[in-house]
């Protein structure tokens, strides 16, 4: 078994130690004898989708955003929607997983298209949402650390990929936090969020392996140090 | 007359601390702003100063444009206590003034937080500003490298008659030249040194966002850059360093171009980066008058700043302590790490407000490059803090085996630790980390701390 992945614009979506899920998913790849390989696709590049297997997207600086927004233009967008209707699998953090919603509004009324594969959008607002935080999803307490000005509202049909059991998550306001929809997994968490959470990350390789290799499973680990600091981020949070 | 009060109440209250065995200067500072809050800009007017900004290498460079200064006889103040920001900077000033305000030392060499730098500098108008490099740094806490760019561009515009040195390799740093040439001098490295690799924070044209051309690198983003599309590109420095002779564990020796004139030059500090902060360090002397021939002699004596690459000799251990706050400077120590074959490591790793809260930095920090065969890893592997099991995490990703990695908790037991390893000892702590561990063995080895 072999696991394509897709680093998309880590020239300009690197922030945050974003490339430590790459790192996290190739490692966990190999240690149970799966191959993996890492494209990584700057701006400007062709994207031949049909050869991945998952795709990666980071979060970035606001200064490079029209940059972006100008590649995906070029074409890179509708290959996007397409894939994902396709049913391949992404992982898209913080401004990469804003990116995947219809637009964004900042918080002086100008709405920038976006990539509209999620029926979801973004509304900048003043007070950044900074801190460690945790949510509640089927695959157990995700912790991790969030950092965002823009508040994400989900559309119908688009689930949320956990419920906030202490910080901010999509707004602030709904409880919600990240987006599911289909085999895009969509999330705030930095941290970088794959490390700390080996039963999300295991999630996001099997979807994306069974979708080449239908009867794939993956074999535990003993994910010794990676449980030690994911709960001593969730005891800092709750208490417990 | 609330000068008069400001500098008192100040003096007193830091007298005070002193007394309870403390070196605090924020509450003394913060006292002297609130009742003068411009006490910064009356005490600095009468003040030749330097200041010094910029991600990293401010305090080394700092505490080598100190040695050029005293060692041409031109006596000087520098706000040593590690409190860069405007409340440690007033209270340093306080001290360095008599009740009535005077001056006793007519000279400041001030270091000052990229941040606070935007307020700070109009205050003290200043004779030379220094900007060492920008990289990225905190999020939570300065926000985007372009944000920190941004501070800095408006500090200046509020220093209209200071010279301002600036790395000519940073394409972020070039950038804040101001329209007036004969107040600009660039300095930099015109060999190419350091691995060339490393997470870039600055790709792509700073004016037009084409991605850049270099002609060299020397680390992250810094190097011989060139916009193909807009045409911005590297200037040619003033203060150069135009070869490297020797790179050992404890000094450097190299080779400096001072507005055309090479000299060969010992520096008593390790390390590429150190390099930079040396040609820094010249340029800015260099706009304080001090003759290039005195100033480059004055690097061969170098003392280290706190916790930058700080030694302790306790027991059969020598420990090696450097300060690390982001993925570039980390880089930087990792390099050196990497390049010296250590027999222990320890990295201690806090989440406080001036650690910065966000963790995740380590994870763009290359840890590979210890365990990459370059030389032996560290036989002895520790980590500490309020985040050592994210430390231990990264190390594992790294190629760490999880088993080997000690979790060791306090500055005492991990004191006791570092002794017990023995040999060459490396610690690399966040800043709030190294504060008590640096007590803790500077008492050990009944050193003084820095305020006595």
């Amino acid at each position: 078994m072999e696991l394509k992945i897709c680093h998309l614009y880590p020239d300009v979506l690197n922030l945050y130690g974003d490339r430590g899920n790459v790192l996290a998913m190739k490692k966990r790849l190999e240690w149970r004898g799966i191959g993996c390989t890492v494209d990584e696709i700057p701006i400007g590049e062709r994207l031949p989708l049909s050869k991945f297997d998952l795709i990666f997207i980071g979060g970035g600086q606001d200064f490079e955003q029209g940059l972006l927004l100008d590649d995906l233009r070029s074409g890179k967008g509708e290959d996007i929607r397409s894939a994902v209707e396709d049913g391949l699998t992404f992982l898209t953090v913080c401004g990469g997983y804003q990116l995947m919603g219809r637009y964004y509004e900042t918080h002086t009324g100008e709405k920038l298209p976006f990539l509209g594969a999620l029926d979801l959008y973004t509304v900048g607002g003043e007070e950044r949402l900074i801190g460690n935080f945790a949510f509640e999803t089927e695959y157990g307490p995700v912790v991790g650390f969030e950092n965002h000005s823009g508040r994400t509202y989900l559309g119908e049909g688009v689930k949320p990929l956990g419920r906030v059991i202490r910080g901010r998550g999509n707004n602030g306001k709904d409880g919600t936090e990240g987006a599911r929809y289909k085999n895009v997994f969509g999330t705030y968490s930095h941290g970088p969020v794959l490390p700390k959470n080996p039963e999300f990350c295991d999630t996001i390789l099997l979807t994306a392996l069974r979708r080449r290799y239908p009867s794939a499973e993956l074999e535990p680990l003993a994910d010794l140090s990676e449980r030690e600091a994911h709960d001593s981020v969730l005891k800092s949070l709750t208490g417990e | 007359m609330r000068l008069f009060l400001a500098i008192l109440l100040c003096k007193l209250s830091r007298a005070l601390l002193r007394l309870l065995g403390r070196g605090g200067t924020a509450l003394p500072g913060s006292l002297a702003l609130r009742l003068c809050p411009d006490v910064v800009a009356r005490l600095a007017r009468r003040l030749e100063v330097v200041m010094v900004t910029g991600t990293n290498g401010k305090t080394t460079t700092c505490r080598m444009i100190e040695r050029m200064l005293l060692d041409a006889k031109l006596d000087c103040m520098a706000n040593r206590s590690g409190s860069n920001l405007e409340r440690g900077i007033a209270a340093d000033l306080c001290a360095n003034a008599s009740l009535t305000g005077r001056p006793r030392k007519r000279r400041a060499v001030i270091e000052c937080d990229e941040a606070a730098f935007k307020r700070v500098c109009g205050e003290i108008n200043p004779k030379v500003v220094v900007v060492t490099n920008i990289f990225r740094d905190q999020l939570d806490r300065y926000g985007e490298v372009t944000h920190t760019l941004g501070s800095i561009r408006i500090g200046l515009e509020r220093a209209q008659r200071a010279t301002v040195c600036l790395n000519a390799d940073d394409s972020l740093v070039a950038s804040l030249a101001p329209d007036a040439p004969d107040r600009v001098r660039f300095y930099g490295m015109n060999t190419p040194l350091g691995d060339g690799g490393g997470l870039s924070d600055a790709p792509r044209c700073i004016v037009c966002g084409a991605e850049y051309e270099y002609g060299f690198h020397t680390y992250a983003h810094l190097g011989g850059f060139r916009c193909p599309k807009c045409g911005y590109s590297r200037t040619e420095p003033d203060v150069a360093v135009v070869g490297v002779d020797a790179l050992n564990a404890d000094s450097s020796a190299a080779e400096f171009r001072v507005d055309g004139e090479i000299y060969p030059t010992a520096v008593s500090l390790p390390a590429v980066y150190n390099l930079y902060n040396a040609a820094a360090a010249l340029a800015a002397a260099r706009a304080m008058g001090v003759a290039p021939e005195t100033a480059v002699k004055s690097l061969a004596h170098i003392e280290r700043g706190f916790g930058r690459m700080e030694n302790f000799e306790l027991g059969r251990a020598r420990i090696t302590m450097i300060l690390v706050k982001n993925p570039a400077g980390c880089d930087r120590a990792i390099e050196y790490l990497a390049s010296q074959s250590f027999d222990a490591a320890a990295f201690c790793l806090n989440d406080g407000t001036a650690d910065g809260t966000d963790v995740s930095w380590i994870w763009d920090a290359n840890f590979e490059r210890l365990f990459s065969g370059e030389s032996p890893a560290p036989k002895t592997l520790i980590v500490s803090g309020t985040r050592a099991e994210d430390m231990r995490l990264r190390l594992k990703y790294a190629g760490a085996d999880e088993g080997s990695v000690r979790v060791i908790r306090g500055e005492r037991e991990l004191a006791d630790a570092l002794a017990a390893a023995g040999g060459k000892v490396c610690v690399l702590p966040t800043y709030t980390a190294m504060l008590p561990l640096r007590a803790e063995l500077a008492s050990r080895v009944g050193r003084k701390e820095f305020w006595k």
